[in-house]
């Protein structure tokens, strides 16, 4: 028998079986409490802001930050290419294209992470994808990117290249890079105003793999 | 239970030692079959050699099947595979590219190392093509940065295009495969050179 | 001189290639790939000859900023073994032979021009493309990855409307 008609008759059989049965679903599309229980204790939505300012310096298009504080806040200081989307408008379906999506990498931030956890709980219980929180909030980004603590020079190695990535880092964000406070930072930062929210992208099929 | 990395079941730098030999099992094979050859990669755009046609669509069908078989059984968990993301016009635009270097290069980048390793001079210089390549493209960078992040559209799959499971596209695609080989048994014979012999089992 | 042993039976060899591509994905959840390795090196090397320029330059900026060390990454392992495995088959069958392989109408010196030139190319391509064959279209294709199909019909596509003017290199 040719090798050809010989791989023919293992291949289409294993092939009509694999388009005959339903993929494999386990994966529940709604969390059980008890799973976002866990999903929260072991901090499975928090983002660090190193990773965060990695792709907003390599301006990774995949990045979407979105502001959940309130308008007059995100006016006066919001990270680059930032949306805002105050909290108690979570649901408005003008919204609901870039929250309830497949595509990007969103990540919340508000001025801690108590918002912002709010609304990335409200999220993933409605089952949306790849949302994140941005780990200790705005605070936190002033703090280790905006204005980043000199470790002490007996420190590890790691622990200065992290510092000098932090301090590139923030300078490249429109930072200081550790040489200002943050108050100055916060004026220095340009209010851009929030893009325009239209996105036609059409909605996924909701189950299959 | 898949991928092991992503489970944590090994660590990172076991994972990069298992490249290693994942590496092994890839050259091995790709030389096994001739696509150390640059004349015998060629000789699928002309229809006297459709041996890389073969063995390409043949690995395709085998992992995305097999993929789907492990998916169904619990192994592995499929949203945590690797999906390159999609930018539709570096997508194109770069295999366009690409596919103007395959003839006149007579390699790809795989195959080239593959061939280097067995002593294939033109292999080398091929080689030595790419470096330049990849350097012009990051001095150049700036200048094309535009275009290569133009039109991002996430990490799509073909079967949620086409409305249709993974499944039954991984079936469709078999079948024409195995249309694909019937034609290239054809034409094997068909465009046969004097000077040239498959020299296959 | 030991004749040099038949190539493997493709579909056999393409059974053989599945294979190994299921094993990366089950083990590191990616597919195979090749053009990383020598963007990988290349950033490592010039970032060690002239800091300064890659300290200057946005792409290595973006990708030394993403990358922990270049040359500790998957593909370069990956690469490192392809290399191996060549070698050995070609060691097993009897083909290893330093020569140039061309076409019968044409010369070794423009075989080497274009292979470089076809190399530029193709570098070039799989920056843009974000993987060449095996990065992009084989793996790509394997995960039913839409990028994969396009990224593989846009090569093979162009790389056929082609074939017919340069047949003078292979013919």
């Amino acid at each position: 028998m040719k090798p050809r008609l010989i791989l023919a008759s293992v291949i289409l059989p294993l092939g009509l079986i694999i388009a005959a049965v339903p993929p494999n679903t386990t994966k529940a599309y709604k969390l059980t409490a008890e799973q976002l229980l866990n999903e929260v204790r072991e901090n499975l939505q928090f983002i660090h802001p190193d990773q965060v300012a990695d792709m907003l310096i390599q301006k990774d298009p995949s990045l979407q930050l979105i502001d959940v504080r309130s308008k007059a806040e995100f006016e006066k200081f919001s990270l680059p290419g930032a949306i805002n989307v105050p909290l108690e408008n979570l649901l408005s379906e003008d919204y609901e294209y870039d929250i309830n999506q497949d595509v990007k990498l969103n990540v919340f931030y508000s001025n801690g992470s108590t918002d912002a956890n709010e609304a990335w709980m409200i999220t993933r219980q409605l089952g949306y994808k790849n949302n994140y929180v941005l780990q200790g909030g705005l605070n936190y980004w002033v703090e280790t990117i905006m204005n980043p603590e000199k470790p002490a020079s007996t420190s590890p190695n790691e622990e200065i290249a992290k510092y000098d990535f932090r301090k590139a880092a923030g300078s490249a964000l429109g930072g200081g890079g550790g040489d200002i406070e943050p108050a100055a930072t916060e004026l220095d930062a340009p209010a851009a105003a929030p893009p325009v929210i239209k996105n036609k992208k059409k909605k996924r099929v909701q189950g299959g793999c | 239970m898949g991928p092991l990395i992503v489970n944590e079941i090994i660590s990172s730098n076991t994972n990069l030692l298992i490249a290693f030999f994942i590496g092994i099992g890839f050259g091995f094979v790709l030389e096994a079959n001739g696509f150390s050859s640059s004349r015998r990669l060629a000789g699928m755009f002309y229809g006297y050699d459709t041996t890389v046609l073969k063995v390409f669509f043949t690995a395709a069908i085998t992992a995305g099947i097999g993929l789907l078989f492990l998916s169904l059984f619990g192994w592995i968990d499929l949203s945590f595979i690797y999906i390159n993301p999609t930018f539709l016009w570096s997508a194109i635009g770069g295999g366009v590219i690409m596919g103007a270097g395959f003839i006149l290069g007579g390699y790809c980048p795989g195959t080239s190392f593959c061939a280097a390793a067995i002593g294939k001079l033109d292999a080398l210089a091929f080689i030595g093509g790419i470096l330049i390549g990849i350097v012009i493209f990051m001095e150049g960078y700036p200048l094309w940065e535009g275009f290569f992040k133009a039109k991002y559209m996430g990490s799509p799959l073909l079967s949620d295009w086409l409305n249709m499971s993974r499944g039954l596209l991984a079936f469709l695609i078999a079948i024409v495969a195995i249309g694909m080989f019937w034609v290239g048994e054809w034409a094997e014979k068909k465009f046969a050179r004097d000077d040239y012999e498959i020299n296959q089992h | 001189m030991k004749e040099a042993k038949k190539y493997m039976n493709p579909y056999l060899g393409g059974v053989l290639l599945g294979l190994v591509l299921i094993v990366a994905f089950w083990v590191s959840g990616r597919g195979l790939g090749a053009s990383g390795a020598p963007k990988a090196a290349l950033v490592a090397g010039i970032n060690a000859i002239a800091p300064s320029h890659t300290a200057n330059t946005a792409f290595y900026q973006e990708y030394l900023g993403g990358h922990a060390h270049p040359l500790k990454s998957w593909l370069v392992f990956e690469m490192l073994g392809v290399l191996v495995g060549g070698f050995l088959s070609g060691a097993v069958a009897g083909r290893l032979k330093f020569k140039v392989e061309k076409g019968p109408n044409v010369t070794s010196k423009v075989r080497i021009i274009f292979a470089v030139f076809g190399g530029i190319l193709f570098g070039f391509g799989s920056q843009l493309g974000r993987g060449c064959t095996s990065g992009s279209a084989l793996t790509g294709m394997a995960v039913l990855s839409a990028g994969g199909f396009i990224t593989m019909a846009a090569i093979f596509g162009t790389a056929f409307g082609m074939a017919y003017f340069v047949r003078k290199l292979w013919l």
